[in-house]
């Protein structure tokens, strides 16, 4: 096994026409490819690359905020797989360098869809992604739970961030039968204030932090809280990512806003 | 004592504005959530303004305050190692990134018989950078955001009370003001030393020993209030100076008044930065604002 591995290392170092070589900074991006069955084009990642298990054993080029240019440089990518608006200072680094660099920056499931499509025609694996579009979209599609719950989500306390109406999040819980109670703000990831999370009175509360928050000044009259409907065990990655375990996600999220 | 009342005045009329004007219409809920952001203003601002004043008499520097003396990123510095240990911030931290970035920017500007007025600044500020940077590498490794680093060296009144920290800022608060009390005292010290060091001693006061006394002190204030809501700049610069054209030179009329000033101060800047926008912004973006170009206007005098 060991042989075959360094055989397939030193054949993948000479230059072939098939298979590209592939950097992805991008855990989302990471799991994706695995899904078109890309996982010998992927040459490195980052540490935050976590899923699927295989993917821990990739080269690693740095975490998702600090990725290293020498090192990706290091393994001659054909294409580097960068996110925005994180990544920006090294997408600068690598044009410069002359490397080609497919941006992931999605802000709602279509532009979710678009890349994967737009990462299939560049590595030719149009089928495959066709195929993983088709499956999310079938997957993903208008819960038929009539009684639409106000929600609000927390992904940090201090300071306070919840998602906006450019946040893929927010299209997962609005098909799911949810509204957001910031579907309003413009940004992804707006910071926001404690008293307008009081007075839009959210019924359900998804927490994806470790912290409790059932008992916070202020908070008492909220519907949610009196109800103790604060749901605090969904998967982070299920819902965060914006890669084919969204589904899970989606599934995850339509059973809690069914109760 | 027309000033006392005008200063009085302007502080219920701040802390009203605190309660009254916000993004949502008043109830008993919302009362109780700006009810304890006013608290905290009135901590944090009196706190800053007070260590500025005394700070500033104790160096004979206009331009010292927690924040240019670098002790303030300090306490931020000794917080965020407190977050990667422990995972909440954590006071003794702050106060010793406090206290030690104060101490060495002390040890920078100090030459044969006093301070040089310019050094102490330089360094002071150079600190808070590397601080400040420091900050970031610690957040970072510790797996922190960016945000979350923007608003621990910025400042946030917006902090969520709860069980897990009502205790423990209740306590930070009721420490404070005994602290504050104590270092009132010494107002007439602070006095003499502020007409210069070389009187001072010949009126018999042991300069090293209450330096000592009053580093150490100011330290634990600023450790503190960083440690609850981060650190907050030009409170204790500017403040100040507003005390002392009022009520005149004397640490016993300027320093309550910079501590009632430096809360009204504080409460303004919080209400305009947390009105402006849905958004929530940290209220140091707003102190600054106001704070560096007096800063500038203080350096050319």
């Amino acid at each position: 096994m060991y042989m075959v591995l360094i055989v397939m290392f030193t054949c993948s170092q000479t230059p072939q026409k098939t298979g590209q070589r592939i950097v992805s900074l991008s855990p989302a991006m990471t799991e994706i490819l695995f899904s078109l069955g890309a996982r010998d084009n992927l040459v490195g990642v980052t540490t935050f690359c976590d899923y699927p298990e295989e993917a821990k054993r990739i080269h690693k080029v740095g975490d998702f905020s600090h990725p290293s240019v020498e090192r990706i440089v290091g393994l001659k990518p054909d294409i580097v797989i960068v996110n925005l608006p994180e990544q920006l200072r090294i997408k600068e680094a690598l044009e410069k360098l002359e490397i080609n660099v497919f941006v992931s920056s999605p802000q709602s499931l279509s532009d979710i869809y678009e890349e994967i499509a737009a990462l299939g025609e560049l590595i030719d694996r149009n089928a495959a992604a066709e195929s993983l579009i088709q499956y999310m979209k079938t997957n993903i599609k208008p819960s038929e739970y009539k009684r639409i719950k106000r929600v609000y989500v927390e992904l940090a306390p201090r300071p306070i961030v919840t998602i906006g109406a450019s946040n893929f999040l927010n299209d997962l819980l609005e098909l799911a039968g949810g509204k957001n109670i910031f579907s309003d703000l413009e940004r992804d990831y707006p910071i926001v204030s404690q008293e307008v999370i009081i007075e839009r009175n959210p019924e359900i509360i998804i927490v994806l932090h470790p912290k409790d928050i059932g008992d916070r000044v202020g908070w008492q009259e909220i519907t949610a809280i009196k109800n103790r409907t604060i749901i605090k065990n969904l998967n982070q990655d299920h819902l965060l990512r914006p890669g084919p375990r969204l589904v899970n996600g989606f599934n995850e999220l339509k059973r809690v806003l069914s109760e | 004592m027309n000033k006392l009342l005008l200063v009085s005045v302007l502080f219920i009329a701040a802390a009203l504005m605190g309660i009254l004007i916000g993004p949502t219409a008043l109830n008993g809920e919302i009362f109780q959530l700006r009810l304890s952001r006013v608290i905290l203003g009135v901590f944090a601002g009196g706190i800053l303004a007070f260590c500025g004043g005394i700070l500033q008499g104790l160096f004979g520097n206009p331009l010292v305050e927690p924040y240019t003396l670098g002790s303030a990123s300090g306490a931020a510095l000794g917080g965020s190692i407190g977050i990667l240990l422990f995972g909440t911030i954590n006071p003794v931290f702050a106060f010793l990134g406090s206290l030690g970035v104060g101490l060495f920017v002390y040890t920078i500007a100090r030459i044969e018989g006093g301070l040089l007025r310019d050094r102490l600044i330089l360094a002071g500020v150079v600190m808070s950078f590397l601080c400040s940077s420091l900050v970031m590498v610690i957040m970072v490794i510790g797996g922190r955001e960016l945000y979350e680093i923007l608003y621990l060296l910025m400042g946030y009144l917006g902090v969520i009370v709860d069980s897990s920290n009502r205790l423990l800022i209740a306590t930070l608060i009721i420490v404070s003001f005994v602290l504050v009390v104590f270092l009132y005292r010494y107002s007439r010290e602070l006095d003499i030393i502020s007409q210069g060091l070389e009187t001072a001693s010949g009126l018999g006061i042991n300069i090293q020993k209450f330096s000592i006394i009053i580093f150490f002190t100011t330290s634990l204030l600023i450790g503190f209030t960083v440690s609850i809501v981060g650190a907050i700049g030009f409170v204790g610069l500017i403040v100040p100076h507003i005390s002392k054209l009022l009520f005149g030179p004397k640490h016993l009329n300027n320093l309550p008044a910079s501590f009632i000033l430096g809360a009204t101060f504080l409460l303004i800047a919080d209400t305009v930065s947390r009105t402006i926008t849905v958004y929530e912004l940290p209220v140091g973006v707003v102190t600054s604002l106001v704070g560096v170009p007096f800063f500038i206007y203080l350096y050319k005098k």
